[in-house]
């Protein structure tokens, strides 16, 4: 006996229902829950659905699907950093190479000419604050998507919410206590390089996530899901 | 799974063993799989299942097509290239490993005077 498509609905919903919000992995496991349950009906074809379901459901453990979801988080987020890498390190190679050692150089002189603190926190501050507002409206488009197609994708999220970069943000000013710069010293030149190069691969690394990796985001989902592209024709 | 502890460093080399032999295969079958040859000794579960195909996947060793079977979407597992390779390597690995285990446990008699 075969799963109608109303009680394949039913297993989507089931899913939803237990935390699961991802498509992608909603259609695997209601896949694999419904061969489970065509499996015990060849064997007690009088079962009910709904029990069937439980039986399955039970197999999971006391977490349900939050083992699932977590596994495919961590690989997707690893395969977001490696994404995010090879673009950095596309700034660093010819031709771009050019332009990201025009960029040091020129901070370092402007910072040579003009070094305050002042100067130096402001523009961490704005680099840090510039991914707020974007992060909001990436946000923002993701729920009206979910909204026409009824469908989120986990890396779609992931791309959305730049990885785990907001939170990196944060690691300079741990940096900084750490190392206590004297604030009345004028720092060394060795400093302001270190200090230039540390800006300008920040900006890049802001760049790639808000800009370069969102525009390629429906190249990335038709490479990471197959069916992403059966279900967007 | 039975006897987690013990199964679980092998769980990767067993799915990349069974794609070997069956070319694509998706999740309930690889668990059923498992289950037919070990005669239900051995019961991956799914929280152990998925995990292990996601980062094989992730590691480019596995590869996924989607069919549409009946009502309802199926993800298919194969081996990509390296995965096949790969597979060669972790089989000799695991056979190492029964081995030397086989010997331990079981050690030959040693003949002494």
């Amino acid at each position: 006996m075969k799963l109608t498509t109303q009680q394949i609905d039913q297993l989507f919903t089931f899913t939803r229902q237990h935390y699961l919000e991802w498509y992608d992995l909603q259609s695997e496991l209601v896949d694999l829950i419904a061969n489970a349950i065509e499996t015990q009906w060849q064997e007690n074809p009088n079962r009910s659905f709904d029990e069937a379901l439980q039986l399955e459901f039970k197999k999971f453990g006391v977490f349900g699907f939050m083992d699932v979801v977590e596994s495919r988080q961590a690989v997707l987020g690893e395969k977001y950093n490696r994404i995010v890498w090879s673009h950095f390190k596309g700034f660093f190679t010819i031709p771009k190479i050019i332009l990201t050692g025009f960029l040091i150089l020129a901070l370092f002189y402007f910072l040579k000419e003009y070094y305050t603190k002042e100067i130096l926190t402001v523009t961490m501050l704005f680099l840090i604050s510039s991914m707020l507002p974007f992060l909001f409206f990436e946000n923002r488009k993701m729920k009206k998507r979910k909204q026409e197609t009824g469908k989120s994708w986990l890396f779609e999220k992931i791309i959305s919410n730049y990885g785990t970069f907001p939170w990196l943000m944060i690691l300079p000013f741990h940096f900084f206590n750490i190392i206590r710069i004297d604030r009345t010293a004028y720092p060394s030149d060795l400093a302001l390089f270190c200090m230039s190069l540390f800006i300008v691969s920040m900006s890049l690394a802001i760049f790639i996530v808000l800009k370069i990796i969102p525009s390629k985001a429906e190249a990335y989902l038709k490479q990471t899901y197959p069916e992403y592209k059966l279900e967007n024709v | 799974m039975k006897n987690s502890q013990l199964y679980k460093g092998s769980l990767n080399t067993i799915i990349m063993k069974l794609l070997e032999e069956n070319g694509k295969m998706y999740g309930y079958e690889i668990t059923q799989k498992v289950k037919l040859i070990t005669q239900g000794e051995l019961n991956i579960t799914e929280g152990a299942l998925y995990p292990a195909l996601h980062k094989l996947e992730a590691e480019g060793l596995l590869d996924v097509e989607i069919e549409k079977v009946d009502n309802r979407m199926r993800k298919y597992y194969k081996l990509t290239e390296s995965g096949q390779k790969e597979t060669v390597n972790r089989l000799s690995e695991l056979e190492d490993f029964i081995r030397n285990m086989q010997s331990l446990v079981n050690p030959s008699p040693k003949l002494e005077f």
